[in-house]
């Protein structure tokens, strides 16, 4: 079985900017993948060729083994997309906006009716199908974008930042529903939120300029690239006077203080002996080391939060 | 092939009769306004052209008018809107169908949007006024304004491809749309062009559709050069629409 997807050397250039560059990257049948990156990074770019929307530079890729470039349109039998701007038919109520995404596929409706119901109740939606979406709530529209993408039952889904803008439980509510496909297809997602990617994905690239810096796992990517030391630090007394002191030791690279507790960043392992060494034993209530989060690895490699 | 430019049109056609009413109400008041106009308020002053009551002599050109008029802004605000405002244009390309299908779609809409109105100002046309032809002319005028619905609606998709903002649209449609329009025998007879411009008064795509209906309404007579002209432009434009917009498209 050909791989899900495969990217062999795809570039876009906008002018003098390559918005894409070279890109090369393999994903097996049934991986969550996450492409992670600040904006402007070139990740709607790379959507919109996997989905044929616009025309690489150079390059080709392959879905299920079917190029982008000379296949077209039977990648479009086999993909669904919801795109980063929700683009449904505010003329359309929610169901007439699946049905003619049904009817586009070519299903005939006694399929497309059970399956667009089925849907319908999945995404919640059931009580407002006749209702037009300009009346939705923003993480409502989302959900119907999602619906209308899986009507034909794609084998590769593309969410381009499925959640950003979105509320905290309906954020939550996508999750959930994207999680429930993964065993039925390949999705491939797009976020510059890091907690989404560790989540969500089994596996993670993290681009920028148009490159992919590193690809791994969640947890691969925090052991290899997390090298901050982060501990926190808890005293009984004296907090005022321990600031002064850690902010003079050498081992020390970052300190931030509320009240009696400790963020410090130390320079390396064996900085934390003369840390410990510097404070009477008994003054110390709580020392933990700090989980390395995707957040710093995303910081360490692009240098940067979000950009705008 | 057509399975997609048919879903396009079932769409458009339960857009189209959710408001049926108020586009029919819209859509007859600015023919009947220049009835009344010309048709009676000049009608002391202009007795007969060639014959033809005045009013009777334009009433087939307000008809024509209207359906190609609606063929055009249905074509032309339609894709503008589907490309820059909803972006429904990149739903339907993310499906299996064609850049074909999406111009063959929006152009059955835009045809289909100027037959309905152009019934409907046919039909008020003729029960409010004497305005009366012989039926057996009725399939030949058809066919004249299919023919020219067919190239406005192209027209239309190139503009709406073509142009990001919508106030151009406005200045071409009375920039080039209505000066075609009124230059074309629709509100006085070719005869009052003096001669050594009336060979290309006569070649325009235009006239051959305004005049060549009107003559086929009244007289029942088509002419084939007429039918030839308009028949070559529907090709060339449809032809031009498909590249315009592949091209654009794909950025
Ligand atoms: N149609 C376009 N024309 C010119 N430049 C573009 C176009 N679309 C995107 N860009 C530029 O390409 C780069 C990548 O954009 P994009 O793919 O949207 O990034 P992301 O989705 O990661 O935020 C950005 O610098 C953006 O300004
Ligand atoms: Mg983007």
């Amino acid at each position: 079985m050909p791989a899900a997807l495969s990217l062999q050397g795809l570039s876009k250039r906008y002018g003098t900017l390559t918005a894409v560059d070279r890109f090369s990257l393999e994903v097996e049948q049934g991986t969550v993948f996450g492409l992670l990156g600040p904006n402007g990074a070139g990740k709607t770019t790379l959507i919109k060729m996997l989905t044929t929307l616009m025309r690489p530079t150079e390059g080709d890729a392959f879905i299920q083994g079917h190029s982008i470039v000379s296949a077209g349109k039977k990648v479009r039998e086999l993909i669904g997309v919801v795109p980063q701007e929700n683009n449904l038919d505010r003329y359309l109520t929610a169901r007439e906006n699946l049905v003619l995404h049904a009817k586009m596929h070519g299903i005939p409706p006694r399929d497309y009716r059970p399956r667009i119901d089925e849907l319908l109740e999945l995404t919640g939606l059931s009580g407002r199908r006749n209702d037009f979406p300009d009346t939705f709530s923003g993480g409502m529209q989302r959900r119907l974008v999602v619906a209308r993408a899986l009507v034909h039952q794609p084998r590769l889904l593309f969410l381009d930042e499925p959640t950003t803008g979105l509320d905290p439980q309906s954020r939550r509510a996508l999750w959930d529903h994207v999680r429930t496909l993964r065993s039925r297809m390949t999705i491939f997602l797009t976020t510059h939120y890091m907690d989404e990617a560790d989540s969500l994905c089994d596996r993670i690239v993290i681009m920028d300029h148009g490159k992919s810096l590193v690809d791994g796992s969640a947890a691969e990517l925090k052991a290899r690239y997390a090298h901050a030391h982060i501990y926190e630090l808890e005293v009984r007394r004296d907090a005022q006077r321990y600031e002064e002191l850690f902010s003079s030791l050498s081992a020390v690279t970052s300190l931030e203080r509320e009240q009696n507790a400790f963020r410090i960043v130390l320079r390396d392992e064996e900085s934390l002996k003369p840390l410990m060494d510097s404070m009477e034993s008994g003054d110390i209530r709580r020392i933990c080391l700090v989980e390395p989060s995707l957040e710093e690895v995303f910081l360490d490699l692009t240098g940067k939060a979000v950009r705008e | 092939m057509l399975r997609g430019a048919l879903s396009i049109v079932w769409r458009d056609l339960i857009v189209l009769r959710r408001s049926l009413f108020s586009e029919l109400l819209a859509v007859v008041a600015s023919p009947l306004t220049l009835f009344f106009a010309f048709g009676f308020g000049l009608k002391g002053y202009i007795t007969a052209v060639d014959g033809v009551p005045y009013a009777v002599f334009i009433a087939p050109g307000l008809i024509s008018m209207t359906a190609v008029l609606a063929a055009f802004e249905e074509s032309a605000w339609s894709m503008w809107f589907h490309r820059r405002v909803q972006k429904t244009i990149e739903e339907y390309r993310v499906t299996p169908i064609t850049v074909y299908d999406i111009v063959v779609g929006k152009l059955i809409s835009g045809f289909t949007q100027g037959g309905i109105k152009g019934v409907a100002v046919a039909v008020v046309i003729f029960l409010i006024t004497p305005f009366r032809f012989p039926l057996q002319n009725l399939s030949i005028y058809l066919l004249f304004i299919a023919l020219g619905s067919m190239i406005f609606s192209c027209l239309g998709t190139i503009c709406g491809t073509v142009m990001d903002k919508p106030e151009n649209i406005g200045r071409i449609q009375s920039v080039v749309i209505m000066p075609l329009i009124f230059m074309s025998g629709i509100f006085f007879p070719l005869s009052s062009y003096p001669p050594s411009i009336l060979p290309v008064i006569r070649l325009l795509p235009s006239t051959a559709l305004f005049e060549g209906a009107r003559t086929a309404l009244l007289s029942g007579a088509s002419s084939m050069l007429s039918l030839l002209i308009l028949g070559g432009t529907a090709v060339v434009m449809f032809a031009l629409a498909v590249v315009v917009f592949n091209r654009k498209i794909e950025e």
